[in-house]
C-alpha cells in the first residue's frame, strides 16, 4: 500500500512529464507546419509575382483609397518609370508625374471602368488600356489596371493602309488614260466609230466608272483609317443638298418605275455646319441603297424634318426594298459588309458605302441608324447637331 | 504633227488671228497625246514638258498663255513648279490649271495659295472638260 502510495506521484510526475512532452511536440508540430505553411505561402507569393513581374503586359494595381499598391516590370518600361518614384502614390499625385500624366488623365481620379481604349504613350508605343475592380468576396478591394502592347498590330494595320492608298493612287492613273480615250472615241474626237462599236465602248467606260467609284471608295476608306477624312466644315443648307441629290437619282428612279415622295420641311431649315460634299456623299449613299434594292414599282419616302428643342436636323430614307436580314443587322456598318440577299440579287457592290456613311455622320457629331424587316423594306435615317 | 491633217475653219481662224498657247506640263505620255490632240482640235497651240523643270524651262522661253500642270511629276512635282513661278516676276501671272490624281483638299488648298485658277482630277474629268475650263481662264 506503502509502495503503491510511493510509486502514485512518481507516475503521475511521468504522467505530466509526458504530456507536457506530447504538448510541446504538438506544439513543435504545429509550428512546423505553420512554417511550412509560411513557406507554401512565401513560395506561391513569389512565384506569383514572378509571373506578374514577367507579364508581357503592363500591370498596376490600386488600392481601394486608389494608391498605387503594385506596378510590374513592363508597365515600369511603358511608362519609363522606376517603381519607388510611384509605389504607395494615389492617382491624383500621379497626375503631376509627367510620364504618368497621359495614363492618370485616361483613369480619372476614381479609376473608372475602361475596356481596351487606345493609348499612345510615345511616338511608336500604343497600348490598349483596360481596367477591372478588385472583388473576390463582394467588397472592393481595388483596381488592377493592364496596358497591353498594340504598337505592332497598329503599324501592321499602317502599313495596310498605306498599301491601299498608294495601290489606289497609282491605279488611278491608267483609269484616267482609259477613260479619256473611251470619251474621246465615243466624243468622235478619234475618228468615226460603228454603232455596235459605239455600244461597246459605252459599256466599257460604264465599266471603267465602276472601277473609278471603287478606287474612290476605298481610298475615302484610307483617310478614314488615316483620321485625314473631313475637312473644312462650312454653314451649308441640308435642304438644298437634299435636293440636289434626288435630282440627280430622277433618272435611275425613273426607269425603275419607283414612286418617290420627298416630304420637305414647312419651314426653312437652319444652316448646318458640315463639309457639304461629304454629307451629300451620305444622302445619295443612302438614297441609291433605296433605290438599287426597292423592285420596279416599289415606293421609296424620303423626308426632312428639323427638331427645335433638340437643334437637330432628321433625314429619313424608307423603302419598299429587300431589306437587311434580322441575323446581320448587327454588320450593317461594317466594311466590305453586303446582305446575303443583295448579295442574290445583285452581285455588283463593295459593301463600303455605308461604312464610309456611318464614318463622315459621326465625325460630324450625328447619328446614323435603321429599321428593317428582310422582304419588308429598310428606314434609314440620319441626325446631324445643328452648329455641328 | 497636226498640219499634216485637214485644218479645221475654226483651227485655221484660230493661227490666222493667234494661237494661245498651252502648255502642257505631264508624265503620262497617253495623257498628253489625248489631251494635246483635243486641244489642238479646239485651236490652241500646244507645248508639252515632261516633268518640273522641263516645264519651267519652257515657260522662260516661250511665254504660255496658260500652263496645264500635274502634281506629281518626275524630278520637280507641280507644287514647287508653282512656288518657282510665284518668285519670278515674269511666270507669277501665268494661269495655271492642275490636272491631278488626287483631290487631297490639304494639296488643292495650297495649290490654291499658289495662285492656281482651277484643280480638275483626272478620274473624274474628261479631254472635253479640260478644254471648257481653259476656254474659261483665256478664251
Amino acid at each position: 500500500m506503502e509502495n503503491k502510495e510511493q510509486a502514485m506521484p512518481e507516475i503521475k510526475k511521468n504522467k505530466e512529464a509526458g504530456s507536457q512532452e506530447e504538448t510541446s511536440r504538438a506544439l513543435l508540430n504545429i509550428l512546423e507546419d505553420v512554417e511550412k505553411e509560411r513557406k507554401r505561402v512565401e513560395e506561391e507569393k513569389n512565384k506569383t509575382l514572378a509571373v506578374i513581374t514577367h507579364l508581357a503586359d503592363g500591370l498596376l494595381v490600386f488600392d481601394k483609397e486608389n494608391k498605387l499598391s503594385l506596378i510590374n516590370h513592363q508597365a515600369e518600361k511603358f511608362l519609363n518609370i522606376k517603381a519607388e518614384e510611384v509605389m504607395g502614390r494615389s492617382i491624383l499625385g500621379l497626375v503631376n508625374l509627367p510620364n504618368f500624366k497621359v495614363l492618370a488623365n485616361l483613369l480619372g481620379p476614381e479609376i473608372k471602368g475602361i475596356f481596351r481604349k487606345e493609348l499612345t504613350l510615345d511616338k511608336d508605343l500604343i497600348v490598349e488600356v483596360s481596367t477591372e475592380p478588385m472583388m473576390p468576396r463582394g467588397e472592393k478591394l481595388g483596381t488592377l489596371v493592364i496596358l497591353h502592347d498594340i504598337s505592332r498590330e497598329k503599324m501592321v494595320e499602317r502599313i495596310k493602309t498605306e498599301f491601299v492608298s498608294l495601290a489606289a493612287h497609282q491605279l488611278r492613273t491608267p483609269l484616267s488614260a482609259i477613260k479619256w480615250t473611251l470619251k474621246m472615241l465615243l466624243d468622235g474626237d478619234l475618228g468615226g466609230i460603228t454603232e455596235e462599236q459605239r455600244d461597246f465602248i459605252e459599256k466599257t467606260y460604264q465599266c471603267n466608272e465602276r472601277m473609278i467609284s471603287l478606287i474612290n471608295d476605298l481610298l475615302d476608306i484610307t483617310r478614314i483609317e488615316e483620321g485625314r477624312y473631313l475637312y473644312k466644315p462650312a454653314p451649308a443648307d441640308f435642304g438644298e443638298m437634299a435636293s440636289a441629290v434626288v435630282n440627280y437619282c430622277q433618272e435611275e428612279i425613273a426607269r425603275k418605275k419607283i414612286d418617290l415622295d420627298f416630304k420637305k420641311p414647312k419651314i426653312k431649315l437652319p444652316k448646318v455646319s458640315v463639309d457639304a460634299e461629304k454629307i451629300k456623299l451620305v444622302i445619295q449613299n443612302l438614297l441609291e441603297n433605296a433605290i438599287k434594292y426597292t423592285p420596279s414599282g416599289g415606293k421609296i419616302a424620303v423626308s426632312l424634318e428639323y427638331d427645335e428643342d433638340k437643334k437637330e436636323i432628321i433625314f429619313s430614307a424608307k423603302d419598299t426594298g429587300v431589306g437587311i436580314p434580322q441575323d446581320q443587322q448587327s454588320r450593317v456598318f461594317t466594311k466590305f459588309f453586303r446582305g446575303a440577299n443583295v448579295m442574290r440579287m445583285e452581285t455588283e457592290g463593295s459593301g463600303l458605302g455605308l461604312f464610309i456613311s456611318k464614318n463622315i455622320i459621326e465625325a460630324h457629331g450625328g447619328k446614323i441608324w435603321f429599321e428593317s424587316k428582310e422582304g419588308q423594306g429598310a428606314t434609314f435615317h440620319i441626325v446631324l447637331p445643328v452648329g455641328g | 504633227m497636226f498640219w499634216q491633217r485637214l485644218l479645221s475653219l475654226e483651227e485655221i481662224s484660230g493661227i490666222i488671228i493667234y494661237m494661245k498657247k498651252i502648255l502642257i506640263v505631264e508624265d503620262e505620255e497617253i495623257l498628253i497625246n489625248l489631251l494635246q490632240r483635243k486641244l489642238i482640235q479646239g485651236g490652241y497651240d500646244v507645248l508639252v514638258a515632261r516633268n518640273g523643270e522641263e516645264g519651267l524651262k519652257l515657260m522662260k522661253e516661250t511665254m504660255p498663255d496658260i500652263v496645264l500642270l500635274d502634281v506629281l511629276m518626275p524630278k520637280m512635282g507641280g507644287i514647287e513648279v508653282m512656288e518657282t513661278m510665284q518668285k519670278e516676276d515674269a511666270l507669277k501671272n501665268i494661269p495655271v490649271v492642275i490636272i491631278s490624281n488626287s483631290g487631297q483638299p490639304v494639296e488643292i488648298d495650297k495649290a490654291q495659295k499658289l495662285g492656281a485658277k482651277d484643280w480638275l482630277i483626272k478620274t473624274e474629268f474628261d479631254p472635253q472638260e479640260v478644254v471648257d475650263k481653259v476656254k474659261k481662264q483665256i478664251g
